[in-house]
């Protein structure tokens, strides 16, 4: 074997694209192996490039185990986690496109959440608690909120998020909002009067966009078109009849 | 360089949006109190969103679990460090504060048989009844909850991207402290939010990334809440007491620090090994973490140590056990999913299935010491305890409070703490507010303090603040990590008193949004203020307590006059005293101690016996184990079955 196989062994060579005041800046890192057969997730990239070459470096993690949801970021232009993506030669690690760069590689996240603020009805009002759930409930309460779900969602795409960067929130929703307005629909404690308000809360944020699209991607398996948006607008259907 | 100071006004300010923190938001806000919530890392994005989600409820597993129960297990497992006045606050209201949570949309199972959430078949340890219920899709289920509890009406004001600096007070005559609004860098928008309010909730978790990366925490835990509370002028309690867990990965990277088993999980014939696999501790099952991660701190210590810095878990005896081998590894999968599949992702297939040995080491999981509050949350001091000795509107909840656990914390109890006291402290801060007025002429403190800000944006220097962080948790894992001495914990000091002059020699760019050095900058002060507060309370215990393990002093006894350190900044000096605290009767202690030695002794005459007659013995045990597990929970909290999404890709 000869001297370069040997170091190009040692090596890895990556693109970190950064942001700063609203421009991209890709920056070239050569990722150096701690053994020969490391295979390093993206996120053991970035914090070796903050480690060295990058100190002021700008990215958001949480538990390295994949719970959090607060690592997402583009890699090679589709958005994966990055406490647990393995980056191969060459590879590209962006901030995520579908919500604005604050900067490098953090993006502006809130704007998701006050979409629904007002909007989750959430009370007992003195309903029974014992009951059990669904397992589709259940199935919905395993979103960590990675967002990764945004990319390539129609609805969310007409939001146009980078002219929208000033706006308080989002007028079009995204598979992670429905997600949580289907979950009104399927706890065993909502009253009736509750998941109807929740499905006409889907259908103001655009639901409609939905009956074009082939289904929304999520970061972590959830069956996003079979257990949110096909329910929804079935259940919209029938509160229109 | 100048940022812009944007001031508002509120009754309460919380920081921090886990369990703890969503809490005290939803309480004071039903209590007509205007919140505003505020958060470094995204919503609920916490400790208790990434944990194994099982918490503890009083009575949920029989009707003669007494308060009193409850109060004196947690007394005795925190080697009566605990304030009593806060364990028995915690065992009252854990059933009506998880109820609360339950609102908001947690589904445990409910049992056919009681109409109630069922706890998890065997009492967790430390625990004389059983009465922790377990959760589907772990603490990702308890997230969703406390984000609904924000986000759910329009009531409470929240904002993402902003790091707490200061907690403002004034002087009153008495010579007394009030809170009167805090200072909070809000990187999105880039400006210094001035946040004029009589009520500040401090529930923004531990400081487990001073040992990054030996943790298997969030990355924001770098000791905000303590740094707060003690710039305030705050006391500190317990502050040498953190939880290590011992079973945790060493590598890969990317696996380093995150957690691969409990003691528990050992089983009957587990035993820990040095790098000779001589055993340095048998019946691993029965011992808590504290003891297990002595051991093997201890091993390294003497040279013994494998090569990553830890010791070897053997549960080879358990596999090769022909009946009962079968059973164990049912048991390992099931009893602690998550944590083993990380083994399986980062170790080898002979040493996931228990074939081999584990290397393991200890990684920091749990601050037990914390702000010192009275079971209503509110900051006291003094010798008795007094909340005008301590800082007047100042509160604090979860990992950030002391008291609680003392020396040692039982499983279970942390997210149940998180709803219990958040929701108390959510109650007095809202109280205390209605009652104060807030005189604006106080605007100069905060004017006086956002000038340290405008003087940091722009700072010309040669260091990194990223870069010294490194520094600073490879120095705290040395020295102030699970094994501890005299000399290393005097070096400690040294080292953040020097640490702390070259911080006006760090590198800070003059932008105003996310500017992440000023970020690093405001984290690794936090680190130092918090590191240095704890490392004069371990010189302060000289012998070894639960959570704090000193290789030059002697262990301090069950029987020894019980007391706790308080610790605490005059100007910038830190200061420590101690505090007497009650003991619990001597004939509850010698019964506590015969009961535990009884069972060390059973374990280790099982080890020892013949292969035919202890796996006979073993099978019969598991076999009553997973009988009762079937009839509760089949699927198992945390577990990849459990996270029915994720089994797609996996």
């Amino acid at each position: 074997m000869t001297i370069k196989n040997v170091r190009d062994r040692q090596y890895l060579n990556v693109t970190i694209i950064t942001h700063l005041d609203g421009k991209d800046i890709p920056v070239k890192f050569k990722y150096k192996k701690r053994h020969d057969r490391e295979k390093p997730m993206a996120l053991d990239i970035l914090l070796q490039a903050q480690e060295t070459s990058l100190p002021d470096l700008a990215f958001r993690y949480g538990c390295r185990a994949r719970n959090c949801g607060v690592c997402t970021i583009d890699i090679n232009g589709l958005p994966r986690i990055a406490c647990r993506s393995v980056v191969r030669e060459n590879d590209n690690l962006k901030a995520m496109s579908t919500l604005p760069v604050i900067t490098d590689l953090v993006v502006k996240r809130d704007q998701i959440s006050r979409q629904l603020r007002g909007k989750i009805y959430r009370n007992s009002g003195g309903n029974d608690l014992n009951v059990d759930a669904s397992e589709d409930y259940h199935e919905l309460t395993s979103c960590i909120e990675c967002y990764a779900c945004l990319h390539n969602c129609p609805m969310h795409e007409k939001n146009n998020v980078e002219l929208n960067e000033s706006r308080e929130r989002y007028k079009y929703g995204n598979p992670f909002s429905l997600l949580k307005l289907q979950a009104i629909v399927l706890d065993p404690v909502s009253s009736n009067q509750q998941k109807d308000d929740a499905v006409t809360q889907a259908v103001k944020l655009g639901l409609d966009t939905c009956l074009n699209c082939p289904g929304c991607k999520c970061g972590i398996g959830i069956d996003l078109k079979g257990k949110v948006v096909d329910p929804l607008v079935n259940a919209s259907k029938k509160i229109e009849e | 360089m100048r940022i812009n100071l944007v001031w508002k006004e509120y009754d309460v300010l919380v920081v921090g949006s886990g369990g703890a923190g969503s809490n005290a938001a939803e309480t004071a806000s039903d209590m007509g109190a205007s919140v505003l919530l505020v958060t470094k890392d995204p919503l609920s994005a916490s400790d208790t969103k990434i944990s194994e989600g099982i918490a503890t409820v009083r009575g949920s597993g029989s009707e003669d679990d007494s308060e009193n129960a409850l109060s004196e297990n947690l007394q005795l497992a925190g080697g009566d460090l605990p304030d009593i006045n806060i364990t028995s606050a915690f065992a009252k209201d854990s059933q009506k504060a998880y109820d609360k949570v339950r609102a908001n949309g947690l589904r445990p199972k409910i049992s056919a048989i009681t109409n109630n959430p069922d706890p998890l078949p065997l009492p967790m340890g430390g625990h004389t009844k059983r009465r922790s219920i377990g959760h589907k899709n772990s603490g990702v289920a308890f997230g969703h909850a406390n984000w609904n509890s924000i986000v759910k009406d329009t009531k409470i004001d929240y904002k993402e991207d902003c790091w707490l600096i200061d907690v403002i007070t004034e002087t009153n005559k008495d010579d007394t402290k009030s809170v009167v609004g805090a200072l909070i860098y809000d990187a999105q928008c880039g400006e210094i939010l001035a946040v004029v309010c009589a009520s500040v909730v401090v529930a923004s978790g531990g400081l487990s990334t001073i040992y990054f990366p030996k943790t298997d925490t969030m990355r924001g835990n770098t000791g905000d809440s303590y740094a707060i509370a003690a710039r305030a002028g705050a006391e500190l309690v317990d502050m040498e007491q953190i939880q290590f867990l011992p079973f945790c990965l060493t590598s890969p990277p990317a696996f380093e620090g995150l957690l691969g088993g409990e003691p528990v999980t050992a089983s009957y014939l587990g035993v820990l090994r040095d790098k000779n696999k001589k055993v340095i501790l048998d019946g691993v099952y029965l011992r808590t973490r504290a003891e297990c991660s002595a051991a093997i701190m201890k091993a390294v210590e003497d040279g013994r140590g494998t090569k990553n810095g830890g010791a070897y878990l053997d549960m080879t005896a358990n596999k090769r056990a022909p009946k009962s081998g079968v059973y164990f590894m049912n048991f390992l999968k099931g009893s602690l999913p998550s944590a083993y599949n990380n083994v399986r992702q980062a170790m080898s297939k002979s040493e996931s299935q228990c074939d081999d040995l584990w290397e393991v080491r200890p990684s920091a999981h749990y601050m037990m010491g914390g702000i010192r509050v009275d079971e209503n949350c509110r900051s006291i001091g003094g010798s008795n305890g007094l909340r005008n000795r301590g800082i007047s509107g100042l509160f604090a909840a979860g990992q950030a409070m002391g008291g609680l656990f003392g020396a040692n914390r039982l499983g279970s109890t942390s997210l149940t703490e998180g709803a219990v006291f958040g929701q108390r402290a959510g109650k007095s801060a809202a109280l205390h507010a209605q009652k104060s007025v807030i005189n604006l002429l106080n605007k100069k403190l905060f004017i006086e303090k956002a000038k340290r800000v405008h003087s940091l944006i722009g700072q010309k220097g040669h260091l990194h603040a990223s870069k010294i962080k490194l520094t600073v948790q490879k120095k705290c894992w040395e020295n102030l990590g699970p094994i501890r001495d005299k000399r290393r914990l005097t070096n400690t000091k040294l080292f953040i008193r020097k640490t702390k002059k070259q911080l006006k020699n760090i590198n800070i760019s003059n932008r105003t949004k996310w500017n992440q050095a000023l970020i690093e900058y405001l984290e690794l002060e936090n680190m130092l203020d918090t590191a240095e507060l704890m490392a004069i309370a371990a010189l302060e215990r000289d012998g070894s307590l639960g959570g704090h393990v000193r290789s030059d002093c002697p262990n301090i006894s069950l029987f020894s006059k019980p007391y706790s350190t308080v610790a605490r900044f005059f100007g910038n000096d830190a200061h420590v005293t101690r505090l007497q605290r009650k003991q619990t009767d001597f004939k509850k202690l010698i019964k506590f101690k015969f009961e535990e030695q009884k069972k060390f002794l059973g374990a280790k005459f099982l080890r020892l016996m013949p292969m035919r007659l202890k796996d006979n013995i073993l099978e019969k045990r598991y076999k009553k184990i997973m009988n009762i597990q079937k009839s509760s929970i089949t699927v198992q909290p945390g577990s990849v079955e459990a996270a029915i999404g994720d089994q797609k890709i996996l």
